[in-house]
């Protein structure tokens, strides 16, 4: 029997996986929120909001808000706590966190990172927020969408600062942790379209990503999984011209098993389960059973992962992430 | 191309910087300020049909529509002395518990776009405070709940049937967002469903004009 790391190898290579990749279980390393590699000196500097728990103000300034019954964080972008106002006034207020700690500091993780089984999963770093996000953390969806049209050289500059910070972290994970893996967010699109055109995507955060996932490619990183749970099909091109080895999140209006057949071998598809319809106060397992026979049946052994749309392993709701890797492992013994 | 066609062509275009100097040369022109805002509703729904059809991407939206509200404030004053064709005033808002707001803020847009006065009443909205916005404004005719999460579905239900049975009439309710299905909206009592903002300001001047 293949280890979880080779059956994902052999899954998106189109070679011989003995079952499916069960969502995401070749990427828990560790024992954190999403088992992902997340302490770090850099991010240990910064606050995060507890579920229910008071908004805080991140490293760059955004104020997080996790609200009680929400499944994740969010900024808060009312007039009080928007951080960029004037997109040509961004140098004089964003200010990026600080990335020279001692190595004393990152020593205290590295013992963590170093007890990684690596023969059995990927030793996986988790990132986020991504660059399009990073930029609407800091001035707001409505305001960043219009500066893509109004201010375009102006938010060029400031996707260059913060890819140009984000490469720098990217060096310290590389330097200090050697991850075999990336998971990274950066949401691009609603459920049924990109937030930006491809035209637009192009311009601006290919060449930011070109950069980042370029960088941890040249330095030990086998795999880029990147989360974005949205429609984004009509990116998938830009996605293999980055580097991505995993799209993680594609919702099924994407037409999943149309990708996979289009695009698999270049790129591979982790996803087309949607939460919207599994994840769900009245869920069940027959709407579970249906739904992962679908996504195996449809979208077959190669180039795809069957799993939950959300950005990291669990459920909104109890049981339900549990209850699609037991039936991920039914479709498993029927079909290989 | 007459003046109103070359709004029409500027505002589906997103020229913020012409459509207020197009206004004002086919105010100068003679034409009437119902007349101009005419055709920057109308190309408002050109817009929007183009959003529906996945032709165009939010950028354009917003865009276009800030190039609408550029052009609206130079006919304001001319306005005041003609009959505004208002459809009637719509509440907008997320329902309690979800912080989205892209989605509420593109409907807000398109419905305003098509006549309707808006009311935004935000995010995470406890229905109360929609009973409470139907009573302080005038002449409430649509109410729009947005919901983005699988876990505010159950809010979407309780707002929806906060309206039905608060005694208050006059009004219809839409309702939106990505887990939100036809059945669903049908399922909660809601008068119709809109998958998007540009499908949603048709919606609202069809269940409206039925009242």
């Amino acid at each position: 029997m293949l280890t979880k790391r080779q059956n994902l190898l052999e899954t998106i290579r189109g070679g011989n996986p003995d079952r499916f990749v069960n969502q995401y279980e070749a990427f828990v390393c560790q024992d954190t929120i999403f088992g992902m590699i997340l302490g770090d000196p850099v991010q240990a500097a910064s606050t995060y909001p507890v579920p229910g728990g008071q908004a805080t103000v991140n490293a760059w300034g955004v104020t997080i808000a996790w609200p009680e019954g929400m499944p994740g964080p969010f900024p808060v972008h009312d007039d009080k706590h928007k951080v960029l106002k004037d997109i040509t006034k961004w140098e004089k207020v964003v200010k990026a966190p600080k990335l020279d700690y001692p190595q004393k500091e990152w020593d205290k993780f590295i013992p963590g990172v170093k007890a990684i089984d690596r023969n059995e999963v990927f030793a996986i770093a988790f990132i986020a927020p991504g660059v399009f996000e990073q930029l609407h953390y800091l001035m707001g969806m409505d305001d960043c969408l219009i500066n893509f049209y109004e201010e375009p050289e102006a938010m060029k500059e400031l996707i260059e600062y913060i890819s140009d910070w984000e490469v720098g972290y990217a060096k310290l994970l590389c330097k200090n942790f050697h991850p075999d893996a990336v998971f990274h967010h950066d949401d691009w699109g609603s459920h049924n379209s990109s937030f930006i055109s491809p035209q637009m995507f192009e311009e601006f955060i290919l060449p930011a990503y070109k950069k980042i996932y370029g960088y941890y490619k040249t330095h030990g990183v086998e795999l880029i999984v990147h989360h974005s749970d949205s429609y984004a099909a009509n990116l998938v091109p830009f996605m293999i011209e980055m580097g991505i080895d995993i799209w993680q999140g594609c919702v099924t209006t994407n037409n999943v098993p149309e990708l996979v057949k289009k695009y698999g071998g270049k790129i591979s598809f982790m996803g087309d389960m949607d939460n919207g319809v599994l994840d769900r106060e009245d869920w069940s397992r027959e709407v579970v059973a249906r739904e992962v026979r679908r996504a195996c049946e449809t979208n077959g052994k190669f180039y795809y992962i069957p799993c939950l749309t959300m950005g990291g392993p669990g459920s909104t709701y109890p049981g339900v992430y549990e209850a699609v890797s037991e039936e991920i492992d039914k479709m498993s013994k029927e079909m290989f | 191309m007459s003046k109103l066609e070359e709004v029409k062509t500027q505002v589906i275009a997103g020229k913020t910087k012409l459509v207020p100097g197009l206004v004002q040369e086919a105010l100068d022109g003679g034409s009437s300020p119902n007349e101009i805002l005419q055709s920057m509703i109308d190309g408002m729904k050109v817009v929007g049909d183009r959003f529906s059809a996945g032709e165009i991407f939010v950028p354009e939206m917003l865009i276009a529509a800030k190039a609408m509200k550029k052009g609206v404030e130079v006919l304001e004053p001319h306005l005041a002395g003609e009959a505004a064709a208002s459809l009637g005033t719509c509440i907008i808002g997320t329902v309690k518990g979800d912080l989205h707001d892209i989605g509420k803020n593109l409907v807000s847009l398109m419905i305003g776009s098509t006549g309707f006065t808006m009311v935004d009443l935000g995010v995470d909205v406890p229905s109360s405070r929609f009973i409470d916005a139907i009573k302080e404004n005038e002449n409430v005719k649509l109410v729009a709940c947005s919901g983005l999460l699988t876990t505010t579905m159950q809010a979407m239900r309780e707002t929806v049937k906060t309206l039905k049975n608060s005694g208050l009439t006059g009004f219809k309710v839409i309702v939106g967002g990505a887990p939100i299905t036809p059945g669903f909206a049908a399922e909660i009592g809601a008068d119709a469903y809109a998958p998007d903002a540009g499908a949603a300001a048709e919606k609202a001047k069809e269940i409206v004009a039925a009242i």
